[in-house]
């Protein structure tokens, strides 16, 4: 199974930071979009995702995120991407466009 | 009542004369007995016993490695012995008393006293003689043969056994250990891969001769590579000859191979082999060096337990001892820390690892033979190179211990051979064809960007394979990457009927592909669908 690591603690009340690291592609991203819906419960306000750990980010791991932020907008929990500029999967995200829907920092 | 055979009464002339029974005695080693295996040439034997001494049963117990219990072996009349795997402790009952005491023994009338095997009392036997198996002094067994009449054995039945028991041990001996040979051989060929595993960017070739009379010995060496993508190569001798050793080197094999499942520092990894050893084999000793490469190949992590230092060359000079301070061998002392030394593999490069075989020789200092390797160590092919060190130390002499060479290469610039790659068309194939495209790329001197876009861009069109080529039976899925210049050009080819994508999504992997290379060609007919990739090196901003 590909690597990947879910790590999710929360910073203040109703306010998640959950990194992620490691690789997703198509054989693990369905687990890790499982993993991010089990962690960010009803009473989440906001959420920073920090994907400065990612190797390798696929079109099915974007897929994934986009599932993601299209549900999170919908409970109106805030999103919030962290990439660093020297993230190996930046270019991936910024390509398929998933930051003119979520907004993303560098840190 | 027991006595010793020679305090025994008057010759019994018997039926046979003496010559003649000495003449039969004979029959045990004609030449026809030569050619049988030690279960039938036993079973042979034994009914040429039988018939000789007129007894009712025979019987062989072999002393068991350990060298504290009898195992009967064969019989004759006493099946259950050995059906039953009768064991006998040394120095107990009558055949230990025999072992023990190295002499031949009279039973006159078995009884409790003086048998502990019930199989012997229940079968009603009634008088037994038996005599130690001697090989060079040391006993390997005894025989004894038993009869369902009382009789009281004679002074010359007990030489008589004794000689046929003599013959019967040689045979034995003789036959085991060309019996252990062939098993140590066999281990040795079956644990040592003769075909070592392809590793894009690097090459790879080994050597294992045994010693001195062909006799296998517990050098091993061994190259597998890691979840995580960088490779591990080890090399080792296990102290000792024969069987033993090479069944050792077998388990020390295993252990180095599962331990690098948990740690891929080859200095931790030692010291958790060394604990292994130190807890479950305390006869052991082994030396082990253990190379951990990067995924990108330019260094290797080497730690030693008590081994000769690696040589490496790099392009164009000739071979130099690396640094490599040897930590104490494996399985001597409780070492609370290990050391792991990095070792720069640059392109052109090569390291050659191996046992001491390869540089000892019985009248010269190790040093002169470390300097004789340095001197023939040449960047070159793996395969090469291999054979001029072999050629080079060992020649036409026979080493006195086995060795076993190891060399992995960085084949220069010249030599971007394509890579190609064929794996079951699964997703967890991914990984894998992601891994080797990094080490590949990487020898080729593209950067961590280039590689980035180059591994992702094929790693969707592989994706695509994956997801839509194949039916439930599933197929395989082709990456092929050549080097035109400094550009890179990728095929990931199927030959499945290829669905379209469905769903929303799907176009996300088309986009990325177009916006990480510079050309994407999607060629689709009835034998399948190939994807084109290409890119040029070195344009990045």
């Amino acid at each position: 199974m590909t690597d990947v690591s879910v790590d999710a603690h929360e910073a203040e009340p109703g306010h998640w930071e959950i990194a992620v690291g490691g690789e997703v592609d198509l054989e693990n991203a369905a687990a890790v979009e499982q993993r991010l819906q089990d962690v960010i419960t009803n009473r989440a306000r906001s959420v920073v995702l920090d994907l400065g750990g990612l190797t390798y980010l696929d079109s099915a791991g974007l897929r994934s995120l986009f599932t993601l932020a299209n549900r999170l907008e919908l409970l109106q929990v805030g999103l919030e991407i962290v990439l660093p500029a020297d993230s190996p999967v930046r270019k991936a995200v910024l390509l398929v466009g998933l930051g003119e829907i979520v907004p993303i920092r560098e840190r | 009542m027991v006595r010793p055979a020679e305090s025994g009464a008057a010759t019994d002339a018997g039926p046979h004369t003496t010559g003649d029974r000495l003449r039969r005695i004979q029959t045990l080693t004609d030449t026809e007995l030569a050619r049988l295996g030690v279960d039938e040439m036993l079973a042979e034997v034994l009914e040429r016993v039988r018939d000789l001494l007129e007894v009712d049963t025979v019987a062989v117990l072999l002393l068991d490695p350990s060298a504290t219990f009898l195992v009967a072996t064969a019989t004759r009349g006493l099946e259950e012995e050995t059906s039953q795997g009768v064991r006998i402790p040394i120095g107990r009952g009558f055949a230990g008393r025999i072992a023990a005491e190295r002499r031949p023994v009279i039973i006159d009338e078995v009884d409790h006293s003086n048998v502990l095997n019930p199989i012997l009392r229940e079968k009603g036997i009634r008088s037994l003689l038996g005599v130690p198996l001697l090989v060079a002094g040391d006993v390997i067994g005894v025989l004894h043969v038993g009869v369902l009449v009382p009789r009281a054995f004679t002074p010359e039945d007990a030489e008589l056994l004794q000689l046929a028991a003599d013959r019967i041990a040689l045979a034995t001996q003789a036959r085991m250990t060309q019996a252990e040979r062939t098993a140590a051989a066999a281990l040795q060929r079956s644990l040592l891969p003769g075909q070592l595993p392809t590793v894009p960017g690097l090459e790879l070739a080994a050597r294992y001769v045994p010693g001195d009379g062909g006799e296998v010995g517990g050098d091993w060496y061994d190259v597998f590579d890691l979840p995580s993508g960088r490779l591990c190569v080890v090399v080792g001798d296990v102290v000792g000859r024969g069987l033993q050793a090479s069944v050792a080197m077998g388990r020390l094999r295993s252990a180095v191979r599962a331990y690098a499942l948990l740690t891929e520092d080859p200095a931790e990894l030692l010291r958790k082999l060394d604990v292994q050893v130190q807890h479950f084999e305390r006869d052991v000793m082994a030396t082990v060096l253990c190379a951990v490469v990067e995924v990108d190949q330019s260094v290797a992590w080497v730690a030693s337990a008590g081994h000769p230092p690696p040589v490496r060359s790099l392009a164009g000079e000739s071979g130099e001892l690396m640094d490599v301070e040897p930590d104490p061998p494996i399985g001597l002392t409780p070492v609370r820390r290990r050391r792991a030394r990095a070792v720069d593999l640059p392109v052109g490069s090569c390291l050659v690892l191996y046992t001491d075989g390869l540089v000892e020789r019985r009248s010269e200092s190790l040093d002169v033979g470390l300097a004789r390797l340095t001197e023939a160590v040449r960047p070159g092919p793996a395969e090469q190179l291999c054979a001029r060190i072999m050629g080079r130390l060992i020649g036409s002499r026979t080493s006195a211990d086995d060795v076993a060479l190891l060399v992995v290469a960085r084949p220069g610039d010249d030599g971007t051979a394509p890579l190609r790659l064929a794996e079951p068309a699964e997703p967890r194939s991914l990984r894998s064809v992601r891994q080797s495209l990094r080490a590949y790329l990487g020898s080729v001197g593209a950067t961590p960007e280039e590689i980035s876009d180059l591994v992702l861009a094929v790693g969707e069109a592989c994706a695509n394979v994956v997801e839509h080529a194949y039916g439930p039976g599933g197929g395989v899925l082709e990456v092929h990457l050549e080097m035109h210049g400094r550009r890179v050009r990728a095929t990931v080819r199927d030959t499945g009927a290829w669905r379209e994508a469905r769903g929303v999504n799907r176009g996300r992997g088309t986009t990325l592909m177009h916006g990480l290379v510079d050309e994407v060609h999607v060629d689709r007919d009835a034998t399948g669908t190939r994807v084109v990739l290409e890119k040029s090196l070195g344009r990045n901003s």
